[in-house]
């Protein structure tokens, strides 16, 4: 698929999408045990001062990261393509802000959304959801919505893929990732330097989707 | 004459002979059908209140060492005695809950005289006889009415009948029914052990005192013909309790052939062999059977008992038979040859045969041959079929990684009831396991076979990874192309130790039954489904937890369900049976568990064949596992040996680097030059390491032999010598290369 045309955008994103409204709450019973997701959101709430305000890129259904961060004392905001999975994520935690976005377009489609400046930035399992192109496109962005030195985690499943098109829960979706090596040098090249990095294996409690390496990079921005 | 009359009329004797030496019953209540439907006469009736007489009899003259006794002597000795005994054969046919043995009488035996004069003998048998309300010697002529129907049977029956208590059975008419009854007995054997047994039970005690059995070793069976030499095999025994034996064990010898039932067969041997031109061979080609009155028939016996025509040999272990009348050596015939013998015996103190009972012994014989010829085959047919069904059940289960099983499979309880229930266990990519448990509907040796086939349909079926859903649906269409009524019901799961997970697609079986490491027994929910063979319809398959702990039970249905059970009566019984086990240990271990399981059949319970299946999950954890997806491309094998790197590294498994980046990196190599989509890697870490790499190229890689000028297609040499295991499964979406490697030092968990 092209990429870089509004119009396919569109569509990846709305297929995406289409598939998260109609995984919801499944979502979560597959994935169960995130225990490497939750040292790193830990990871994140360590680094901030109570009251700092996070971003949530690709919160889904809100647990447990924006969960957690709440839980931590920080201001959470979170973004995601599905309207369904947002509406889980308002119910599990009302404390928070949520809005139907996109990553890419945050600043600079998308004006009408003005979300401002943040002190952390979480994105787990959420930008290998974009073709590869589009990877350093939208690091780019968070790190444009983080404060100088501000501080982003981000979650992905090493994998050497680009916009691969794979049964995910009873649907189709499309992924990228990278080896942990490669993934370590795009986020640099974005204007981050990784502070700390992890991989977990885990195993999902489903047949529909094989096991996987978690790869976790706690990075921050660089000036 | 009526059994009612002959007891009503001993017990009268009694009553006047005896005294008030036992208290007198009741009349007896049910009188005896003289052909029941329950075969043999009973012992304590007609024909055989003789035995019952001579029983006691034999008590007095076993005293008496001499074994050449006069006919008369014997028969003399048991006067008043025998009406005694008539009194007791009264009595005891007035209670039921007796035993089918003669009564003993031995207290009052004991103190007898131990010889009487032979006239007084003879008259006095003559009026227990009357006593008995048995027609007297000499005038029964009336009775031979069915004479002529038995060929002249009665001829002689009025004239010196040994033994006044046996005269009532000696007329035709109650020879014929016991010939009817017994011939029925037989008859109605279904196995060899049946027949053998009918014979026995009809023979003694009513008919002689002792038989021996013996059949050819190998038994024909059908048409074939016997090869190798002519060997005969002792079968069967039976006797009639002998308690002078026990109670004064030097008179014992008097009976030489006292073989027991338990296998003792005192000096009769186990197996003969037959020369040819021995004289037990020209007796056996005789065919009719004999008394041991000629020398030649003497012989014969002595060399089908004691394995020596010779009695005064040393190999003839001192052996004494009772000779002349008071033995039949009756040859067997089936249909086409002799297959056997057997050898009636009476002992010395009761009557002889007499020259109608060779007619008799002949119908028995024949009865028995044919019985045994025709059991021979369809005995035959049960273990054909039996070792069809065994034949097509796996020989061993796989021992996956992650899951243990254990399986039993039970014919019915009746031998040729083949059942065509079947159970599997096949290993999957990613150390998944299909686990199998089907029965075809119908009991023969066709549902053995179809068996057979639909196992087989479903481990090709498995071996391309379809989703159980999938796997039903194909087996339901390959059912409908193999023929018509290829009827089964099936229940298809596939276990993922790694995901913990367990998905079932049914087919009209009975649900599973999961039980927990808590002890709690489910019954799972599972769509029923359409049986195989119904055609078109589709199923559905369930994915539901599997934790570690948990235990899978398929079975079929003959485990549940019985003639006094209904199948959720069963399943109830068997979950509560889980769940009982659980208590005392929990998880209980698997193999007792299935016994177990099986123990909720009663003995007579067994009405279908049942095949039995448990799983215990153990799963395996996430940190032994890693899996990618790396798009083909000409850095693939590269980033493919760095990958293994990084997880050996992280399970300390490095000194196994080197070899496994090595055939990796061969296989993945191979896959990039045809994958379109991303390869998988995976790797797993149990008792060995295990490397899966998955394409979407269905082509499975062969091994061949490189030229030296060659630059590929050393790969799978390199890993079929380096590997420990190897091996290539085609999937519906591709294939699989695998490979395993030894673990130093072994089992590292």
């Amino acid at each position: 698929m092209g990429v870089g045309v509004y119009g396919d955008i569109q569509l990846h994103r709305a297929g995406q999408a289409e598939a998260f409204d109609a995984i919801g709450g499944r979502y979560n019973e597959a994935f169960p045990d995130k225990e490497g997701q939750l040292v790193a959101g830990g990871w994140l709430a360590d680094s901030l001062p109570i009251g700092a305000r996070v971003l949530d890129v690709g919160c889904g259904t809100g647990v447990p990261t924006c969960r957690q961060l709440v839980d931590a004392g920080l201001d959470v905001t979170g973004i995601d393509l599905s309207a369904g999975m947002l509406a889980l994520a308002r119910e599990s935690v009302p404390e928070a802000e949520f809005h139907r976005a996109d990553i890419t377009a945050i600043g600079r489609l998308d004006r009408s959304l003005r979300l401002g400046r943040f002190d952390g930035v979480t994105a787990f399992f959420s930008l290998l959801m974009l073709p590869r192109a589009e990877i350093p496109h939208a690091l780019a962005i968070v790190r444009d919505l983080l404060v100088p030195d501000g501080w982003f985690t981000l979650g992905m499943v090493e994998a050497d893929l680009d916009d691969f098109e794979m049964p995910f829960l009873g649907n189709t979706v499309r992924v990228s990732g990278y080896l942990r090596d490669d993934l370590r040098q795009v986020v640099e090249d974005a204007g981050f330097s990784v502070v700390k990095e992890d991989s977990y294996p885990y195993s999902p409690a489903t047949f529909d989707a094989p096991p996987e390496e978690q790869l976790f990079l706690h990075c921050r921005r660089r000036h | 004459m009526s059994t009612e009359r002959t007891t009503q009329q001993a017990a009268a004797a009694s009553a006047t002979a005896a005294g008030a030496a036992r208290p007198v019953p009741a009349p007896p209540v049910a009188p005896v059908a003289p052909v029941a439907e329950a075969a043999v006469p009973d012992p304590r009736s007609g024909f055989a209140a003789g035995t019952a007489a001579a029983a006691s009899t034999k008590r007095k003259s076993g005293r008496d060492r001499n074994r050449g006794q006069d006919r008369s002597q014997e028969r003399g000795q048991g006067r008043d005695r025998d009406r005694k005994a008539a009194a007791r054969v009264a009595a005891a046919s007035a209670d039921s809950s007796l035993p089918s043995t003669p009564p003993t009488g031995r207290d009052r035996g004991r103190d007898r005289p131990t010889a009487h004069p032979l006239a007084e003998d003879e008259s006095s048998g003559a009026q227990a006889l009357k006593a008995l309300g048995a027609p007297v010697p000499g005038g029964v002529g009336g009775v031979g009415g069915v004479g002529a129907v038995v060929g002249g049977m009665g001829g002689r029956k009025g004239r010196g009948l040994p033994n006044p208590a046996a005269a009532p059975a000696l007329s035709e008419s109650e020879r014929l029914r016991y010939v009817g009854a017994a011939t029925r007995r037989i008859a109605r054997g279904i196995d060899l052990d049946e027949i053998l047994l009918g014979l026995c039970r009809s023979v003694v005690p009513a008919f002689a005192d002792a038989i021996l059995v013996y059949l050819r070793d190998p038994l024909p069976v059908g048409d074939e013909r016997p090869s190798g030499a002519f060997v005969l095999r002792l079968r069967r025994t039976d006797r009639a309790p002998d308690e002078s034996a026990s109670e004064h064990p030097e008179t014992g010898a008097l009976l030489p052939v006292v073989p027991s039932t338990e296998g003792a067969y005192g000096a009769a041997a186990d197996h003969i062999d037959v020369p040819m031109d021995g004289a037990l061979a020209e007796v056996l080609r005789g065919v009719r059977p004999l008394f041991s009155e000629a020398p030649q028939a003497t012989a014969a016996l002595y060399e089908l008992v004691g394995g020596c025509p010779d009695p005064t040999s040393p190999a003839a272990n001192g052996l004494i038979l009772p000779t002349g009348r008071r033995a039949i050596l009756a040859p067997l015939r089936g249909r086409r040859r002799v297959i056997g013998a057997a050898v009636l015996l009476r002992r010395p103190e009761r009557p002889a045969f007499e020259s109608e009972d060779l007619l008799v012994a002949a119908q028995l014989a024949t009865h028995t041959a044919l019985g045994v010829d025709k059991a021979a085959m369809y005995d035959r047919e049960a273990s054909t079929a039996d070792s069809l069904q065994r034949a097509m059940l796996p020989d061993s289960l796989p021992q996956p990684t992650g899951v243990r099983l254990a399986s039993r499979y039970l014919p019915a309880a009746e031998s040729a009831r083949v059942g065509g229930d079947w159970y599997d266990a096949i290993p999957l990519p990613g150390s998944r396991v299909a686990l199998v448990v089907g029965d075809v509907m119908g009991h023969s040796m066709t549902s053995a076979a179809i068996m057979g086939q639909l196992r087989t349909t479903v481990q090709t079926l498995a071996g391309l990874d379809l989703a159980p859903q999938e796997v039903l649906y194909h087996l339901d269409e390959q059912a409908q192309r193999l023929g018509q009524d290829r009827m089964a019901t099936c229940i298809y799961a596939v276990y993922d130790p790694i995901a913990h997970r367990v998905t079932i697609a049914n087919a009209g079986h009975p649900p599973p039954v999961l039980l927990h490491a808590n002890g709690l027994a489910e019954v799972l929910r599972v769509p029923p489904g359409a049986p195989i063979g119904v055609g078109g319809v589709p199923f559905e398959a369930v994915e539901l937890p599997a934790p570690a702990g948990a235990t899978l039970l398929l079975y079929t249905d003959g485990l549940v369900e019985s003639r006094t059970r209904d199948v959720w009566g069963g399943i109830e019984m068997l979950r509560e049976r889980l769940h009982a086990a659980s208590q005392i240990v929990s998880p209980p271990p698997l193999e007792p568990l299935c016994d177990e399981v099986l123990d909720i059949l009663g003995p007579g319970d067994r009405d279908d064949d049942i095949a039995l299946l448990a799983a215990r999950f153990d799963g395996i954890a996430p940190r032994d596992v890693a899996y990618w997806f790396l798009e083909p491309r000409a850095q693939t094998a590269g980033r493919a040996r760095r990958l293994v790197r990084q997880a050996l590294r992280r399970w300390d498994l490095e000194p196994l680097t080197e070899a496994t980046e090595l055939l990796v990196s061969e296989i993945v190599t191979n896959a990039v030059r045809y994958a379109e989509r991303p390869i998988t890697l995976r790797l797993l870490r149990t008792d060995v390491l295990r490397c899966e790499v998955g394409d979407d190229a269905p082509t499975l890689p062969r091994m061949r032999h490189a030229q030296p000028q060659d630059e590929g297609g050393r790969g799978l040499y390199l890993v079929s010598r380096m590997a420990q295991r190897w091996g290539a499964t085609r999937l519906s979406t591709g294939k699989v290369v695998w490979f395993e490697m030894g673990i130093p030092g072994g089992l590292h968990r």
